[in-house]
């Protein structure tokens, strides 16, 4: 555990920099003013080509799906909340807590890269909309892909980040402590990617009006795979040691929460300037 | 393990017993105004007025996530001034390539 006692350490100021302010927090926003120059010319390519189309250029209120989009951003905006207290619990030295929000982050997270994914798959399979057969195409992909990109970062530092807080002591560390917790991590986002398939096939077994004996002799090794997955991530939480990893470490978490909300504050313009301005 | 903090005594952490408060009601007013969102677009109203409105709800999330989710409220100034500054030059290289491109020498030749 952190050798601070919870609560004690003021996270606003740190007296051993000249700006009072911690260098890995100012690193963080550094970079963040950067992404929002680099977000800011692939918003404006894409803006200028749909002010300007080409002839023969898609309608692209015909191949958004609004309601997609729109769980997808309310999604966004919940894993902001849970990355917000996940920083707030390990300010106080609540590893524990720390570690459910971040679990709901990734949960969000992953959910939110689901979505993505069957977007550009209908998009480009139902929708004939791909990245080189106009301009339109192009500059939307380029434009949500990156963004995509970012989402898949930030949930592959949350996860190192979870299994982090599992790191034993110096001296009480064992050699498969980090396999231990890559497996247990990996358990539990195999156990969320199993739930979406399992969920979508309930989906296209209704649509094309299957019955539940098919819709389980088709699918019965995504169940059995689920419940697989959630014993192994169950049987590698319940662990008793004591971990390196406490209130000293918050700016991490925190640093780390930042680069989370910038994703979710890219999305908030793009949701607005490439979704919600096509159907006026 | 980060470099550390200074400390300060525990009285001084008053506010963050209502952290969580703040948070759930910023979350909640962000979803609502991404429903605000959603059914403004379908209103009867001019495409400017709504343009204008989707605009503004758009800055206000933005606004709350950066000061609240992402403690600009509570940090120290230069953090929101080192921000703002990649903020207004994106802004700017924004404004300044759509004005670019709309002029009537920019505009793309009829086919």
């Amino acid at each position: 555990m952190s050798s601070h006692a919870a609560g004690t350490i003021d996270h606003h100021h740190d007296p051993s920099t000249s700006t009072g302010i911690p260098n890995k927090k100012l690193m963080m926003w550094t970079f963040l003013a950067s992404d929002c120059m680099f977000f800011g010319a692939l918003i404006s390519t894409h803006l200028i080509y749909r002010l300007h189309p080409a002839p023969g250029s898609p309608q692209p209120k015909e191949i958004f799906s609004l309601e997609l989009t729109s769980f997808s951003t309310f999604i966004l905006l919940m894993s902001s909340l849970m990355m917000a207290l996940a920083v707030t619990a390990i300010q106080k030295g609540n590893v524990k807590s720390m570690r459910w929000s971040l679990l709901t982050t990734i949960f969000f997270g992953t959910i939110f890269l689901g979505c993505q994914v069957y977007e550009f798959v209908e998009f480009a399979t139902l929708k004939n909309l791909t990245l080189t057969n106009s301009m339109f195409g192009t500059t939307f992909y380029t434009l949500t892909g990156t963004h995509g990109i970012h989402v898949a970062i930030g949930v592959l530092w949350l996860i190192l980040m979870y299994v982090r807080s599992f790191q034993p002591p110096e001296g009480q560390r064992t050699f498969g402590w980090l396999f231990k917790n890559c497996l247990h991590v990996s358990a539990i986002v195999g156990a969320v990617l199993l739930s979406m398939f399992a969920i979508l096939g309930v989906v296209h077994t209704i649509q094309t009006g299957g019955t539940t004996a098919s819709y389980f002799a088709s699918h019965l090794w995504m169940i059995v795979g689920f419940f697989a997955t959630i014993a192994v991530a169950v049987s590698f939480w319940r662990q008793k040691t004591a971990v390196n990893f406490g209130e000293a470490n918050a700016i991490d978490v925190e640093s780390m929460g930042l680069y989370w909300h910038f994703v979710d504050i890219v999305w908030i313009v793009i949701f607005t300037a490439v979704y919600l301005i096509e159907y006026l | 393990m980060s470099a550390p903090a200074s400390t300060v005594p525990a009285h001084d952490h008053s506010h963050e017993a209502s952290k969580f408060q703040i948070y759930v009601n910023v979350a909640m007013l962000l979803a609502i105004i991404t429903g605000v969102e959603i059914v403004g677009i379908y209103l009867p109203f001019a495409k400017w007025i709504i343009v204008t409105g989707l605009v503004i709800l758009s800055v206000v999330k933005f606004l709350y996530v950066i000061f609240y989710f992402m403690h600009l409220r509570w940090d120290k100034p230069f953090c929101t001034i080192l921000f703002f500054i990649g903020l207004v030059l994106a802004s700017g290289t924004v404004w300044a390539l759509l004005a670019l491109f709309s002029a009537k020498d920019s505009l793309p030749l009829p086919t």
